[in-house]
């Protein structure tokens, strides 16, 4: 790695630069990825989460400089990434207790969102 | 028969489009997510909407993946005429669907910019909530909607957004929705002794009370209201229609009774 690499400042508030972020990505992402496999297989948010996970974690492991991985996955500096990752993976479990891909609760009353 | 009425409103609408402009409202219904059936669905005849179609199209697929992730709490997803996206949630939902769109990937929506509530005194719950969310990373916006009652709770939004805290105040004091779990629900804009909730559509524009300084007892007094006028009631409705793009369609009574006759 270049000594010039490391970026100084991430110039957002609140986040502090972090240069292992390839190393917490990954681990996030897997860690990520088995806690999905606790979901019913055709539940629609494992499906997607899965699939956006998997690919943003095949471009983490495949690119090693952090310009180029921000620039792939298109979503912010990697530490706005990990943070995201990180919540990403506390959602898992709470959608394992709400379970929301079960059919609706109960209808609206009737005309509740009729408009006028 | 879709077709016939896009035709028949793609004619209504360059008529009134002067007066009303572009209106592109679709609705997805909760029964027939899988096919996403239209209600109803008016094209937009303006030149300047070819973008205008793709945000759209962009806007309703999120609508629906939305609806395909969450469909235990999402009744419906609509799109109004600004594009502006609507999730319509069962009120059991609130903190689930609140929370997965703020820390799903995909929507990232962190920001709670405000709890409203529109009253609406002829549904059975009369107050419709509304939450607006925006997402920084995304720059886009969405709307979640439930409803309630007078009478029966909500859960409170603080836990997944702190800016909830005096938004749920607020629509406590000028509404009476209780919002449970929340951590402090008292008057944030009313006066201190204020009894009523203003913004419900029965409460008069006047209030009920006046105040006025009474050199007596020197100090300001609550009184009952006086007006030295009496207010005027004016009749706003018009003798033509108000909302051609909502217009329900006709019911005859002789189709029904044969339908039922066929039957």
């Amino acid at each position: 790695m270049a000594s010039g690499a490391v970026k100084k400042t991430t110039n957002i508030v609140g986040y502090t630069v972090l240069p292992n972020a390839r190393e917490i990505l990954c681990g996030l992402y897997s860690k990520t990825l088995t806690a999905l496999q606790r979901l019913p297989k055709e539940a629609a948010y494992r499906r997607h989460t899965e699939q956006i996970i998997e690919q943003r974690l095949q471009i983490v492991q495949a690119e090693t400089s952090i310009p180029t991985i921000e620039e792939q996955i298109g979503c912010g500096q990697v530490e706005e990434l990990v943070d995201h990752a990180e919540r990403e993976l506390k959602l898992v479990g709470k959608m394992e207790e709400w379970q929301p891909w079960e059919p609706l609760v109960s209808d609206p009353p009737p005309g509740q969102w009729e408009w006028p | 028969s879709n077709n016939k009425m896009a035709a028949h409103s793609g004619r209504l609408l360059s008529f009134w489009r002067a007066a009303y402009g572009s209106r592109n409202l679709w609705k997805l219904n909760a029964a027939d997510k899988t096919s996403s059936q239209l209600l109803w669905r008016y094209l937009s005849t303006d030149v300047t909407t070819a973008k205008n179609n793709e945000l759209t199209a962009q806007l309703l697929q999120y609508g629906r993946y939305i609806h395909d992730i969450l469909p235990k709490y999402v009744q419906q997803t609509q799109l109004t005429h600004n594009n502006e996206l609507e999730v319509l949630i069962h009120p059991d939902g609130i903190i689930p669907v609140l929370t997965f769109l703020r820390d799903h990937q995909n929507s990232e929506f962190r920001q709670l910019q405000d709890v409203t509530i529109v009253d609406i005194p002829k549904n059975v719950c009369r107050f419709e909530l509304v939450y607006n969310l925006l997402s920084i990373t995304y720059n886009s916006r969405i709307r979640v909607k439930t409803y309630t009652d007078e009478l029966t709770p909500v859960d409170s939004a603080t836990s997944v957004f702190n800016s909830a805290n005096w938004a749920e105040r607020e629509a406590w004091d000028m509404f009476g929705v209780v919002f449970s779990n929340h951590p402090d629900l008292r008057r944030i804009l009313t006066d201190y002794g204020f009894e009523g909730h203003p913004f419900r559509k029965d409460f008069p524009l006047s209030g009920y009370v006046e105040v006025r300084y009474d050199d007596e007892v020197k100090r300001v007094v609550c009184e009952p209201l006086e007006l030295t006028q009496e207010f005027r009631q004016f009749d706003l409705s018009s003798p033509w229609e108000q909302f051609p793009a909502h217009r329900k369609p006709a019911i005859s009574s002789t189709s029904e009774q044969d339908n039922t006759k066929k039957e």
